[in-house]
């Protein structure tokens, strides 16, 4: 039993960025020539050729005809029976929803469990992970036969560290055709759909701009639209600007509004009274621009920038049109 | 439709994190606990479920005496019965060694369907409703949002990355793990904890299971994270400010 | 001189078919007054017992029965003429109680009375000068009712008319009787006259508002007392005014004892800014009920008498059972309604159901975590309660989390320290159960209440000070029910008792003050606040003021509930104050403050400016 597993997943074609992280941790746990990187679909030939670009020791195709689309019971199927053919020591994920999808089930046929969401590893294979909503680190070590199943969060490893691998010669290509029946995939995936976009959902926004009364007047709001126009964020607003009618009603973020838990809350001339925190306070990071440096939303804020909107959103809205 | 909800009680969001002696666990004195919050969107859906289709839901949930409290909360919500796995080792389980507790006293029950949260939110490993599935035997689906009852089965609705959804048409019997979200939860009512005090609640030990404990995997040691979050105030002009503005939330909070 | 005026004219003699067919009248009359009546006693009667009823002490009730009945005085202070006009019409009843048992007495030759008789005679007399002013008034008030037409009275209804005249013929047919001869044919005549309408008048108060002649003396004598005193639920299967099976006697009594004088309504908040709710409906909602259905009934009360969303519309400001002549308790009621639909989960509402969760699992109202409020007593280095202190200084869920909340806590700090009193605040402190209590979630108010009350043991509290009048009034009344809480007094007491030690500031204002409803219906305190104000500046008072102040909006749990229907309160009340030219707004609550916050933030510029009172005084204290 030997070597690293590496499952990369792609998206559209191409491997995602969120697998190279994978791979750069596996990269923590062994030399590139004990990694094998695994590319697994009904058409995996384009996908194995951008993974053995990366250097690794090697790249197997796990193709089959019923492993397009994505199940869980074909992925279990299919990497079991990889799993028994390579014995590896350990197999790396990314913690994708995909990954939570599979993975556990995968680990548990194989009689193990998934060091899942992994943010660091420590040498002689410890694992940290958060617990508590972040709020702890825990180090877990995987003890006992078989191989370690561990799975990274997004963003935790530098996916850089395999770019520094390339220009070794590409890796071998070899394909795997697992045994599958149709009998074995017993649910039906549909297609992948977005919810008609209906209303305003600020709920389900995963960036939002939000403006207060420091915006002073209705035609000044176009800056506010500019920036979030060129960061893909919704619009919102406290409750005097809907108020006043220069936003819709259903743009409310407040206690009498909507309550929203966006990535991103940038607050633009927002004080930050009660009835509006408590409708943008789960917000994973939330950036307020204001002029005055007692405003309460700074309270809550990640990142601030006291200044004049009027300058401070114009130079922010170039800042992201220029970096794309 | 007969439903089992697999329910944990967790610390709650408010409580206090403070060490242990001897580093592998919070100390749970003064600790205030809660029903898991994606497990009561689990029952709220179970619930939902059986007001459309009938049927019975049967709240389950692993842990020391203190589980009790939860089992009620679940009672009071409209369960119509209870099993408690009583066991005191929880926190040194691994989530195979959850999820064989939980399927030993699924698997008599016979359910149509089992759901649980998608994950829990004092660990956080997200896997014991999947491991149970294939330790049950059963198909599953995660991240899921809704559930339809079909003639064939059911309809899930299922979440997926950046905005997308997908359908699922299932068999039954199935174990579904539910995302937070997808409904709205019912508040607990005076009328509920009066009559759950009169519902089934049955107890069982992990050894009557029959479930074994030893792990694949351990905690060795837990720290609480250096960085505390602060409020960072970016300095300089508009533009410098907005430079590193971006840049921050690109590389630091990523979320650009 | 008393010979000189005339004597009442009363027949002397009967025959014996005239004394049978009086007789016969008295029996017809009030056997058609005791059959709608007997079913509305029973009615009653069969009404489930209060559970927390005390006869005594007694002081209280006979009290309140001379003032508010025999005195008539808050009918005469809440509307002076028609008050009055009131007081007169019940004050000649009162004098006419005798005169017509002897009137009565007189068809069976048994008269007591004799109008030639000195004492008896000085009788009369009185009675005839409360006959006029009762004459006088009952057409002023017929008149009111018919053309002016105040829209609280309702629709016109022929009842009142018809008591109207009756009433008017009763006073005019005995003052007649002055003015004719004893034993002459028109002194007959209106002796049958005057009967006739008496007994015409019978029958006819069990089928109208005068219904209240007959209860209302008991409904102010039986009363609960206090103010929206909220009756402790009573064994497994109560859980509030679900159906007729859970309303009391008193409930009951209270719903028959309306008399439709729209007080009630006239002050109503909700009613005023074109809400649902009519605290009148309510209560003529459950008479209407009770009519229909048997207080033994199944039949849900929110339904076709009474709407949920109504209920809900409530700000719990108690203008109505404040304003009440005739002794009915209005919050006991609609928050009983909301018990009863929370308590079985009928009512569904997202914000209600959020705020529900958010204090079933977390610590506070506002959904925040517990966390924020440590660092904010740390970053401001606020003492820890240790027992050693003289004040506990509860922050509430306002102090502890809302930005301007938290600034009134700091600026009641820099007043406390100035002063020399020492004072911490609890490590932990969970909400008072104020919203759920006022929105009828007994579950949540019990586990707060209890959690809360263990916490003040522990920590050996015996002396809290809040900047939250909701927070004091919970605190001191509604925790009761589950235990002995430790004294408790709002910021403003406080701030009045070293007012001495305070000096004045030196920017004069012009300040018109608020009165919460909290502060001042519901604890009676109006002048300590103003005396603490009064240091900052010139007061001025808002048309409404003090017993009568307009609510903020924000009271009930309605702060938490959304967006309302119609105008918003808290506009209408801001306009008002502002309309006064005050150029500060002093606030002594929270909640006040941030509704208004919010309502002159849509007004823009020029309005003025908000502060708590603790926020005046602290302006005034040295750096």
């Amino acid at each position: 039993m030997s070597g690293i597993l590496v499952i990369l997943e792609e998206r559209g074609g191409r491997i995602r960025s969120s697998s190279w992280e994978a791979l750069a941790a596996a990269l923590k746990l062994g030399p590139a020539q004990d990694i094998t990187a695994v590319v697994i679909g009904a058409q995996t030939a384009a996908l194995a050729a951008e993974a053995a670009a990366k250097g690794v020791g090697k790249v197997v195709r796990v193709e089959h005809p019923l492993l397009a689309p994505y199940t869980a019971d074909g992925y279990c199927a299919a990497l079991e029976q990889l799993l028994q053919n390579q014995g590896p020591t350990q197999v790396v994920f990314p913690h994708t929803y995909q990954v939570r999808d599979y993975a556990p089930a995968l680990a548990a046929r194989m009689g193990q469990s998934l060091i899942g969401d992994v943010v660091a590893i420590e040498d002689g294979a410890v694992f940290t992970r958060q617990l508590m909503q972040g709020r702890l680190n825990a180090n877990y070590r995987h003890s006992g036969n078989g191989p370690c199943f561990v799975s990274t969060q997004a963003g935790a490893f530098r996916a850089d560290a395999v770019d520094a691998l390339a220009g070794a010669s590409p890796a071998t290509i070899t394909t795997f055709t697992p045994n599958l029946d149709a009998s074995q995939i017993r649910t039906e995936p549909g297609e992948p759909f977005r919810e008609a976009a209906q209303t305003v959902d600020l709920g389900s926004a995963q960036r939002i701009v939000s403006v207060g009364r420091g915006i002073k007047e209705e035609q000044n709001l176009g800056l506010v639209k500019d920036l979030a126009a060129a960061l893909g964020a919704e619009l919102a607003a406290s409750r005097p600007i809907c108020d006043n009618g220069w936003l819709p009603m259903e743009r409310q973020v407040g206690s009498s509004g909507q309550t929203v838990a966006p990535k991103l809350y940038l607050a633009v001339g927002i004080s930050g009274a009660i009835q509006h925190l408590v409708g943008m306070k789960g917000s994973q990071c939330i950036v307020a621009i204001n002029k005055d440096p007692d405003a309460p939303i700074f309270e809550v804020a990640d990142y601030g920038i006291v200044g004049d909107l009027f300058e401070v959103v114009p130079a922010l809205t170039e800042t992201v049109k220029a970096a794309k | 439709m007969k439903i089992v909800v697999a329910i944990k009680q967790v610390p709650d969001r408010d409580a206090p994190v403070r060490i242990a002696p001897g580093g592998k666990w919070i100390d749970e004195t003064d600790l205030q606990w809660a029903m898991n919050e994606p497990d009561a969107y689990a029952l709220e859906e179970a619930l939902q479920l059986k007001e459309k289709n009938g049927g019975e839901v049967v709240a389950l949930s692993a842990g020391p005496e203190r589980t009790g409290q939860t089992i009620r909360e679940a009672l009071a919500k409209g369960a119509d019965r209870a099993i408690q796995v009583v066991c005191d080792d929880l926190g040194t389980r691994d989530a195979l060694g959850v999820a064989k507790l939980l399927a030993a006293a699924i698997k008599p029950e016979n359910p149509d369907l089992v759901l649980t949260g998608l994950q829990s939110e004092d660990i956080g490993l997200g896997q014991t409703g999947v491991i149970a599935a294939e330790l049950l035997g059963l198909p599953h689906a995660t991240l899921i949002l809704h559930v339809e009852k079909t003639d064939a089965g059911v309809t899930v609705k299922r979440e997926l990355e950046e905005g997308w959804f997908q359908s699922i048409e299932m068999p039954l019997p199935a174990v579904l793990t539910m995302q937070s979200g997808g409904t709205k939860l019912r508040y607990a009512t005076l009328m509920g904890i009066k009559r759950a005090k009169t519902k089934e609640l049955k107890s069982v030990t992990a050894a009557e299971l029959g479930a074994d404990a030893a792990p694949v995997v351990v905690l060795e040691q837990i720290a609480l994270p250096k960085k505390q979050k602060s409020t960072q105030i970016l300095p300089g002009s508009p533009k410098e400010a907005a430079a590193a503005l971006i840049e921050k939330l690109k590389t630091e909070a990523r979320v650009l | 001189m008393m010979a000189s005026l005339p004597t009442l004219a009363e027949p002397r003699h009967f025959a014996i078919w005239e004394s049978a067919l009086f007789a016969a009248l008295i029996v017809a009359s009030v056997w058609a007054f005791w059959r709608p009546f007997g079913t509305i006693l029973r009615k009653i009667l069969a009404s489930k017992s209060d559970a927390d009823f005390h006869l005594f002490p007694i002081g209280r009730r006979i009290r309140d029965f001379v003032w508010e009945v025999m005195l008539q005085a808050k009918v005469i202070r809440e509307r002076p003429l028609p008050g009055l006009a009131h007081a007169f019409v019940f004050w000649a009843f009162c004098a006419f109680a005798l005169v017509t048992l002897n009137h009565c007495a007189t068809a069976f030759g048994a008269a007591f009375l004799d109008p030639a008789e000195p004492v008896s005679r000085i009788y009369y007399y009185i009675a005839a000068v409360f006959a006029a002013a009762c004459a006088i008034g009952i057409f002023g008030l017929f008149v009111r009712r018919f053309f002016a037409r105040p829209k609280w009275l309702g629709e016109l209804s022929w009842g009142s008319g018809l008591v109207a005249l009756l009433i008017f013929l009763l006073m005019v047919t005995y003052l007649a009787a002055f003015f004719v001869q004893p034993d002459s044919l028109a002194a007959r005549a209106l002796w049958w006259a005057h009967t006739l309408t008496l007994l015409a008048f019978l029958p006819v108060i069990p089928h109208t508002k005068h219904l209240h002649l007959v209860l209302s003396p008991f409904t102010i004598f039986l009363s609960r007392g206090g103010f929206s005193r909220i009756p402790p639920l009573s064994g497994d299967e109560d859980f509030g005014l679900v159906a007729g099976k859970d309303l009391t006697r008193l409930a009951s009594l209270q719903a028959y004892s309306c008399v439709e004088c729209g007080r009630c309504t006239e002050h109503c908040p909700a009613n005023n800014t074109g809400k649902l709710l009519n605290p009148k409906q309510i209560v003529l909602g459950l008479r209407g009920y009770l009519n229909e259905y048997s207080p033994a009934s199944e039949e849900p009360l929110l339904g076709k008498y009474n709407a949920q969303e109504a209920a809900f519309q409530c700000t719990t400001c108690g203008a109505c059972e404040f304003q009440c002549p005739v002794g009915i308790e209005h919050l006991p009621i609609i928050i009983g309604l909301r018990r009863g639909a929370v308590n079985t989960g009928a009512w569904e509402d997202d914000y209600g159901a959020k705020l529900f969760l958010a204090l079933e699992r977390g610590s506070n109202a506002l959904g925040m975590s517990a966390t924020e409020r440590d660092k904010f007593v740390e970053k401001n280095t606020l003492p820890i309660f240790d027992g050693t202190q003289e004040y506990c200084l509860w922050l509430g869920c306002m102090g502890a989390y809302d930005p301007r909340g938290r600034e009134i806590v700091l600026a009641l700090v820099r007043v406390m320290r100035h002063l020399g009193a020492s004072f911490g605040v609890l490590r932990k402190e969970k909400c008072t159960g104020d919203p759920v209590r006022r929105l009828g979630n007994d579950l949540v108010f019990q586990q707060l209440a209890e959690a809360n009350l263990e916490s003040m043991a522990q920590n050996k509290v015996k002396k809290i000070v809040s900047i939250c009048p909701h927070c004091v009034r919970t605190i001191q009344e509604d925790w009761k029910e589950f235990g002995a809480p430790p004294a408790v007094e709002h910021h403003s007491e406080f701030l009045a008792r070293f007012a001495s030690q305070l000096q004045p500031v030196q920017d004069q204002k012009r300040i018109v003050f608020h009165d919460p409803c909290y502060l001042g219906r519901y604890r009676g305190v109006y002048d300590q606040p103003r005396q603490v104000a009064a240091l900052a500046g010139d007061l001025v008072e808002a048309p409404r003021s003090r017993e009568r102040s307009f609510c903020c909006g924000a009271g009930g749990g309605l702060s938490f509930l959304g967006e309302e229907k119609g105008d918003r309160v808290s506009h209408v009340r801001a306009a008002e104050l502002a309309a006064t030219g005050a150029n500060v707004v002093a606030a002594a609550c929270p909640f006040c403050n941030t509704m208004f916050q919010d309502a002159f933030a849509a007004r823009g510029e020029g309005a003025p400016e908000l502060m708590d009172i603790a926020q005046l005084v602290a302006r005034g204290l040295p750096e």
